[in-house]
């Protein structure tokens, strides 16, 4: 989920508009700190890059960090697609289903 | 320049308990997402989570380190009670300096109840010496005992990640020490070891005298108040000790990165 939100902010994708975009994706809280934690992860396995950049006077002078999907985080996104489409094919409409019950 | 500021005790909270490289990053962020659509109620909420993630996380990144730091403080602590407490017990206490010490007592036969002696020997030395209850002994000195090991614990932690780096690439190297508070994680996991082994104790000293059968006297309330004096005193020792001299080390790094 993270690495489709790298992909739909682009160049400004730092902590507080991922954790925006994750929180209009889900309708759910996101915990800033959370995002770090899983972005580190990705990044340990080579699938995001980050680089510090400008502060602001709002921030307190803090640095934001940027963070951008990698190749292989591309290809990762990809295959994780890939393997939902296949889960998904053979299984009956559940929406449907659901609407019946 | 602008007139809303987070809220100043959750800022402060996290600036000195968050731990990790993403610390500063993070209270920048909660600080512009608060200017722009935060209320006060979800920057605390925010900086408390921040927290605990950044401890959770750095523990469980530097495990290495975390063992350490929680030898290096039990160590120092065992020692400190063994060697330097019944030297000094004499000035506190009216007694013969030949005669009774500070009551540790390692019996193999009985391993949790020997660890109850290293641990809150301060507190039990009244009962054990039929003396009363000396504030300065039993709260203030252990007070400074663990300020001083919280001190000693985040040292050592900060030693063994330094020295974890030297295998970094040069890259890694430098965005790690832009950042202080790799060893407050450290800090927070030995002050958590003794909260938790001091209740865990605590729960074991009530049922192995029966307490709960009998009901406690008025004498073991008391008993309880100092033991929950004792421990606060423990816990916000090792943290103000440990949060101190982090500042320290940052203070220091900055000036030689600079």
């Amino acid at each position: 989920m993270l690495l489709l939100a790298l992909q739909r902010l682009g160049e400004g994708a730092y902590g507080v508009t991922i954790a925006r975009e994750l929180e209009e994706q889900t309708g759910r809280e996101v915990v800033v700190a959370s995002v770090y934690a899983t972005l580190d992860r990705l990044q340990e396995r080579g699938l995001v890059v980050s680089r510090l950049g400008e502060s602001t006077p709002e921030r307190g002078g803090r640095a934001k960090r940027y963070f951008r999907i990698t190749g292989a985080g591309i290809r990762e996104v990809r295959e994780a697609r890939r393997s939902l489409m296949n889960l998904w094919k053979g299984l009956p409409d559940l929406n449907l289903k659901g609407e019946k019950a | 320049m602008t007139s809303k500021q987070p809220p100043r005790f959750a800022t402060w909270m996290l600036k000195h308990f968050g731990s990790g490289p993403d610390n500063d990053t993070v209270l920048g962020d909660l600080a512009e997402q608060y200017v722009q659509n935060g209320s006060a109620s979800w920057y605390r909420r925010q900086a408390l989570k921040a927290i605990w993630v950044s401890l959770f996380r750095e523990i469980r990144a530097h495990k290495g380190s975390a063992v350490v730091a929680l030898l290096t403080g039990w160590v120092l602590w065992a020692f400190n009670v063994t060697s330097i407490f019944p030297l000094i017990t004499p000035y506190f206490f009216n007694i013969n300096p030949d005669g009774p010490t500070i009551g540790v007592a390692i019996r193999p036969s009985d391993p949790i109840g020997s660890v109850l002696t290293v641990l809150s020997a301060p507190v039990r030395l009244h009962a054990a010496l039929n003396q009363p209850f000396s504030f300065a002994f039993a709260v203030a000195l252990p007070f400074v005992a663990w300020a001083l090991i919280g001190g000693l614990v985040a040292i050592i932690a900060n030693l063994h990640l330094e020295a974890n780096q030297t295998g970094l690439p040069p890259r890694a190297k430098v965005t790690i020490g832009f950042h202080r508070d790799r060893q407050t994680a450290a800090v927070f996991l030995f002050a958590g070891s003794t909260l938790l082994l001091n209740l865990l104790l605590t729960g074991y000293f009530v049922l192995h005298l029966q307490m709960l059968v009998h009901g406690p006297s008025q004498e073991w309330s008391s008993a309880f108040g100092h033991l929950a004096a004792y421990v606060a005193a423990s816990v916000v020792g090792i943290l103000l000790g440990g949060t101190l001299m982090g500042g320290l080390l940052h203070d220091k790094s900055t000036v030689v990165r600079n």
